[in-house]
């Protein structure tokens, strides 16, 4: 069985799921931004940590579903299945040298650390290893290969292509497992959706969403197990590792340290801007985009409109544009996204809204919208993004309603300062 | 200055660029780089400016520091030339790996007599600390539009009292600096 014949679609709320669990797709701007601010937040080695369980927790789900549904019941197998996976997903190609006992796994190209080194290394040195999604992937695999309970493996990064090693290197050691958490899977998101409702320029962006949905069906891994699409390089992810990282440090730190609260929900929301300026601007900057939508017009309401249907395209969920007035204000909203369904099965219902994603995502949409000049397809460059977000904010945005908080949809007002 | 560079340059053969630091901060404080370079100039000014900073205090440490210390790199792509012009300034120029070191020396002295012409004279400003590290921060750190909100995190120090580094009390500089390096990957800032 392809890996691509495990894909389903939730078309009616655009969520997308590989063996019923729910996956969609981020950048590496994102990617590196968000693990970098659970660093921030918790300090390297906690932050490794919270990410490589977040990692290992939601492959385990993916894992164990993909294993059933494709009958793969031996360790050569599924050992095999996996690294093609983690492969097709854009996130590297990791060689597992492993068994019951433990054992290694090495890579020349993981997302994270390869990523890093390209963004970053001409700027910092860093001594700490970056692929904790990779560490997580490769102890839940090894478990599920040789039927170990959750947690029985533990996985360090001993050498990583950002800290300037020539190849990540990985050691796997037996610890004490314990049993693993529900996973958050098609049915539990099922029942935390609202019935989708059409929103402005509804027809064109569902137009638009179904065929990027169908243009993602054929990304996948190249020889190195990366996706350089988009001039980004580019993950089939899984919202449960977002969502446990985000709101483990989010918790922890209203716990611990609530004055933090404020620059951690604030450097989430910049990760989400990220994403727009990155993903959404190139894919729209793209010859595929051209092809299948046309040349930039320029017309602020179209870019509007288009980054709602690049986000359905990514598996983000039911996003549509309640209200656009330009220069003035955008109401965002979401029947469905990829952060409720975890929060509320985990946790339950928030005491406030906690969408920090979209929140940055709306603001960052009416930034491309406004000030962007699409028709002089400009680079998106790391410089003319930090321009762009460095200056005086030109937006605010609250989030108004949020379906975490048990309110009937998610709203995001955003308003010119 | 950067257009003056451009005609100190002209008749350099292989010369791929040339980048003036300004001490104590390892600040850029002028460049020229030849077209078609793959590295910028923001990108190495400020790790050349470590590495004359350290070779000075090496030096001091043997006892043989003279202000005429020049530092030659040869690597395997590029032929680097590091020379304090004065206590205020540092010139690094990168030249292709395959000219002749002679060349090379006889057309740096030329080309930095003229650069040297065209520096300012430097009055040094006792500016606070806290001040310091932040603009070096927003300089070199990378997404330096969310830097603020990192160091906030990273050191406890609130995002307002960020705002006037200035004010900011010897314990805080003391963690706004232990910050900074670790967001650098740095051991010590350049200031």
């Amino acid at each position: 069985m392809a890996i691509g014949d495990l894909r389903g679609l939730f078309a009616e709320q655009s969520l997308t799921f590989l063996a019923e669990i729910p996956y969609i797709y981020h950048c590496h701007h994102y990617n590196l931004f968000h693990d970098q601010t659970i660093d921030d937040a918790l300090g390297e080695d906690e932050g490794a940590r919270v990410r490589t369980t977040a990692a290992h927790n939601s492959f385990r789900d993916l894992l164990s579903a993909v294993f059933e549904k494709a009958g793969a019941s031996t360790p050569v197998e599924r050992i095999a299945l996996a690294s093609e996976l983690f492969s097709w997903m854009g996130q590297g190609k990791l060689a597992l040298d492993v068994s019951a006992a433990g054992g290694r796994a090495r890579s020349p190209s993981l997302h994270y650390g390869y990523a890093w080194r390209e963004k970053y290394g001409s700027r910092v040195k860093r001594v700490e290893p970056a692929d904790a999604v990779a560490a997580g992937f490769a102890g839940a695999a090894t478990e599920l290969a040789f039927g170990l309970p959750s947690e029985a493996i533990a996985v360090t990064e001993r050498k990583c292509v950002a800290a300037r090693d020539p190849e990540c290197e990985f050691e796997l050691t037996p610890t004490t497992g314990h049993p693993p958490l529900p996973p958050v899977d098609e049915m539990t998101v099922r029942r935390y959706v609202v019935p989708a409702v059409g929103g402005v320029d509804e027809a064109r962006i569902v137009a638009i969403s179904q065929g990027l949905l169908e243009f993602m069906r054929a990304v996948q891994g190249d020889e190195r197990g990366l996706v350089a699409a988009f001039n980004v390089f580019v993950t089939a992810h899984l919202p449960g590792y977002y969502n446990e990282t985000v709101y483990e440090t989010v918790h922890r730190a209203e716990r611990t340290a609530p004055s933090s609260v404020p620059a951690i929900e604030a450097l989430m929301q910049q990760a989400g801007q990220a994403c727009v300026f990155f993903t959404f601007g190139n894919v729209l900057l793209s010859p595929e985009w051209d092809g299948m939508v046309g040349a930039p017009t320029g017309d602020p309401s179209d870019v509007v409109s288009f980054c709602a249907a690049i986000a359905r395209g990514l598996g983000f969920g039911h996003w549509l544009v309640n209200e656009y007035a330009p220069r003035k204000r955008l109401v965002l909203q979401c029947t469905s996204n990829y952060e409720v369904p975890f929060y509320r099965s985990r946790y339950g219902v928030a005491k406030k809204p906690r969408s920090y994603f979209i929140q940055g995502a709306a603001q960052a949409m009416m930034v491309l919208a406004e000030v962007v000049k699409w028709k002089e397809r400009p680079q998106l460059t790391n410089d003319y993004y930090v321009d762009l977000f460095r200056a005086k904010p030109r937006y605010r945005v609250e989030q108004t309603k949020c379906l975490m908080r048990g309110d009937t949809i998610s709203e995001y007002v955003v308003e010119a300062m | 200055m950067d257009r003056y560079l451009e005609q100190a340059v002209v008749e350099v053969p292989q010369l791929i660029g040339i980048f003036v630091t300004a001490m104590p901060d390892s600040l850029l404080f002028s460049s020229w780089v030849r077209d078609g370079t793959e590295w910028s100039a923001e990108d190495v000014a400020s790790y050349f400016g470590d590495l004359v900073r350290s070779n000075r205090q090496g030096l001091k440490a043997l006892g043989s520091w003279s202000s005429e210390m020049q530092v030659t790199i040869e690597s395997a792509e590029s032929l680097v030339v590091l020379r304090e012009i004065s206590a205020d300034f540092v010139c690094g120029c990168v030249f292709e790996r395959n000219a002749p070191l002679g060349m090379v020396r006889l057309h740096l002295k030329r080309l930095l007599e003229r650069v040297a012409q065209a520096l300012p004279k430097v009055q040094a400003e006792d500016r606070p600390r806290g001040t310091r590290i932040m603009e070096f921060l927003d300089r070199y750190a990378p997404d330096p539009h969310a830097v603020t909100l990192r160091v906030s995190l990273r050191s406890g120090i609130p995002v307002d009292d960020l705002k006037s580094p200035a004010s900011l009390s010897a314990d805080q500089i003391k963690r706004l600096e232990e910050t900074a390096c670790k967001i650098l990957g740095v051991h010590q800032l350049s200031l």
